[in-house]
């Protein structure tokens, strides 16, 4: 396990980012610094529009940074145009959101394949139902893969929301407030789920309020003033 | 072999459709009457064109025959030239009177049975005036008495001539050119004609002027031969028994009395007859051969018609896109959060305006597919139902023009009503997600 923090995975240096609100500009982000290692996971606190999720959402592709340098393996891609940047959300990086995002019309399979028919690559049927059972069994609920989501608890359908991070097998996993639809106990076990993840190699970054699950992290960071400390 | 691209946006499009079913359905509801009108305006001009092509070519001759038109002086050439081939066929068309001899027939002048008792151009002794004088029907002999005849176009053949004009067979036999000529000339009727022997019933005695004697006809059969004129067919070497080709005849008014039809490629046979008919001392500017073209030109008549109802149709599927497009936007609107969760995991905008347009698309191939199937069955019934009183809608088949046209309608409703809702998918940031 030691071997596989080594590699740095993310390396953010001076990022900068500044939104354009009604009346000025506001400054989220100012000269942010964050090196994530393979493997390596990190739980950013922060109160509530400190940028955490502006954070996450730069290293997740969703939007680009104002300044600085983003290095994803040994890849600068801070100035991605969209199209390579679709490319690597799909090869690279798992996402969990605080609202499971999952689609009421699909069966849990069906949503977990959803991160495997997005235009990025071909599975053939058989292929994708493998490997979204294997995703489902990694997060202890491959017997509900024909359930619906409303059929399945919270904790059930964010656990599915995690099997459709892992199912292409990121190399860093994204987790926006996973637990805070969640009770104590259901939270803990996705925690768990998410770090399990880290076994593998794959880099974890979490956002939480929650300081418990922030302190089963490997590095906690708060993000104060637009900067990480 | 379909890309990953284009295999990912067809199985999200037909996740999408199936989720919102009936949503689909009502959207095709207002899209299906846009392309009925499509399919049945381009399926009825279809049909429309061949019943009067198929009327066209029972009087005129099928497309592509080439028709020459011989003076009286050189039939007995043509008919010597051309006896006994099938490539060539010559009609000489005279009036005949069949039933009582020495009688004025009940449509003197060979019109119609429904304007019988009229006489040639209007009631008898009937004359017109202007400021230059009065003409008209001043008859110079004395009037025959009232009789039970009638009088018929006479066409004397020497072939099969429905190689080139296809008639319908009504009732009986057609002509038999293959065995030995008969005394007692066998006539096949037209309908109309069949209609002044069943109303009148005269008796069967024929006279045809300049023949050695009165005949009597044998008839065989009735066919549809598109004429609204009574008019009869008859062997022309059963008819030279009694009328020799060197009689006057009296060969039709408003025309010559011999018309030639020649089957495409036969040139050297038009060029022979040509040069024999010159030889004859017939000025060569009277010996002309025209091709029939039936077909474009009633296309170019029937064209304006039809895009005047296609544009009809047009703005009947224009309010089925407006309905397809409030359907889409509405339907991306409330999709907001999946579009966005869709680009986080990787797919690209292109993929996702696809996704859109690849349902809109879907469900206007579907409706495409409903509307051809109502218009197949729609002309069945029709068919079934007035295919007795109309015999070109007998047995007809579905054009595949109609069918092209609907897909074309479907698949161009589909991308104009998904095209600005598809170009809303892409647009949507995916940082909605994160502030959901």
């Amino acid at each position: 396990m030691t071997a596989l923090i080594q590699s740095p995975l993310i390396q953010l240096s001076g990022i900068t980012k500044t939104l354009k609100g009604q009346d000025e500009p506001r400054t989220i982000l100012s000269g942010v610094d964050l090196t994530v290692h393979s493997g390596q996971s990190v739980a950013i606190l922060g109160r509530s529009g400190s940028g955490k999720s502006t954070l996450l959402s730069l290293i997740g592709l969703f939007d680009r940074p104002d300044g600085g340098q983003y290095i994803l393996g040994e890849r600068d891609i801070t100035k991605l145009p969209e199209r390579k940047a679709a490319q690597l959300r799909s090869a690279e990086f798992g996402f969990v959101f605080q609202r499971f995002f999952l689609l009421k019309h699909l069966t849990a399979a069906q949503n977990v394949a959803m991160a495997l028919v997005n235009g990025q690559g071909w599975h053939s049927r058989r292929k994708r139902k493998a490997k979204v059972l294997a995703a489902l069994d990694q997060v202890g609920i491959a017997h509900l893969a024909k359930h619906k989501p409303p059929r399945l608890s919270g904790g059930e359908q964010q656990r599915v929301a995690i099997a459709r991070a892992l199912v292409r097998e990121p190399r860093v996993l994204l987790a926006d407030e996973p637990t805070g639809a969640l009770d104590t106990e259901t939270g803990n076990l996705v925690v768990d789920v998410l770090l399990s993840a880290t076994h593998r190699g794959c880099g974890l970054v979490l956002v939480t309020h929650d300081h418990d699950h922030a302190a089963k992290m490997g590095r906690v960071l708060s993000l104060h003033d637009g900067k990480l400390a | 072999m379909l890309s990953g691209k284009l295999r990912s946006a067809v199985i999200i499009g037909g996740q999408g459709i199936r989720a919102r079913k009936l949503r689909t359905f009502l959207s095709m509801i207002s899209l299906f009457m846009g392309v009925l009108a499509v399919v049945t305006v381009q399926a009825g001009a279809e049909i429309a064109e061949r019943a009067l092509l198929t009327d066209v070519e029972l009087t005129q001759g099928i497309d592509g025959t080439r028709a020459m038109y011989i003076p009286d002086n050189g039939a007995a050439i043509v008919e010597d030239t051309v006896r006994g081939r099938k490539d060539a066929v010559a009609a000489l068309n005279m009036s005949a009177i069949i039933g009582e001899p020495g009688v004025r027939p009940v449509n003197e002048g060979g019109m119609p049975f429904e304007y019988a008792g009229q006489g040639r151009g209007g009631p008898r002794g009937y004359k017109w005036c202007d400021q230059n004088g009065c003409y008209g029907a001043e008859e110079t002999q004395a009037p025959k008495p009232d009789g039970q005849a009638i009088e018929v176009r006479l066409y004397a053949l020497t072939g099969d001539v429905r190689t080139f004009r296809p008639f319908r067979p009504v009732s009986g036999q057609w002509l038999d050119f293959a065995s030995a000529p008969a005394m007692a000339p066998r006539l096949v009727l037209n309908r109309e004609a069949a209609k002044g022997l069943r109303q009148y019933h005269v008796p069967a005695e024929m006279q045809v002027t300049g023949a050695s004697a009165n005949m009597t006809p044998q008839i065989t059969g009735v066919v549809d031969d598109g004429g609204m004129e009574p008019a009869a067919y008859v062997r022309i070497d059963e008819l030279r028994t009694w009328l020799p080709s060197t009689a006057k005849q009296n060969g039709g008014q408003g025309g010559p009395g011999l018309q030639l039809l020649l089957s495409p490629g036969t040139s050297d046979l038009e060029q022979t007859l040509r040069a024999r008919l010159v030889g004859l001392g017939i000025p060569a500017d009277q010996v002309q051969a025209h091709e029939i073209d039936s077909r474009s030109r009633m296309s170019s008549q029937l064209s304006m018609m039809r895009w005047i109802f296609l544009g009809l149709a047009a703005l009947v599927l224009l309010i089925g896109v407006a309905g397809i497009l409030n359907v889409g936007l509405a339907t991306v609107g409330e999709r907001i959060e999946e579009f966005a969760l869709r680009r986080a995991v990787g797919t690209s905008r292109m993929l996702l305006a696809g996704i859109v347009l690849s349902e809109t698309l879907l469900t206007g191939l579907l409706t495409a597919g409903a509307a051809i199937g109502a218009g197949v069955v729609g002309l069945k019934i029709g068919s079934q139902i007035f295919g007795g009183r109309h015999p070109s809608l007998q047995g007809i088949e579905f054009p595949w023009q109609a069918g092209v046209a609907g897909v074309i309608a479907g698949l161009v409703a589909g991308i104009l009503g998904g095209l600005i809702p598809a170009i809303r998918a892409a647009r949507i940031p995916i940082a909605t997600v994160m502030r959901a």
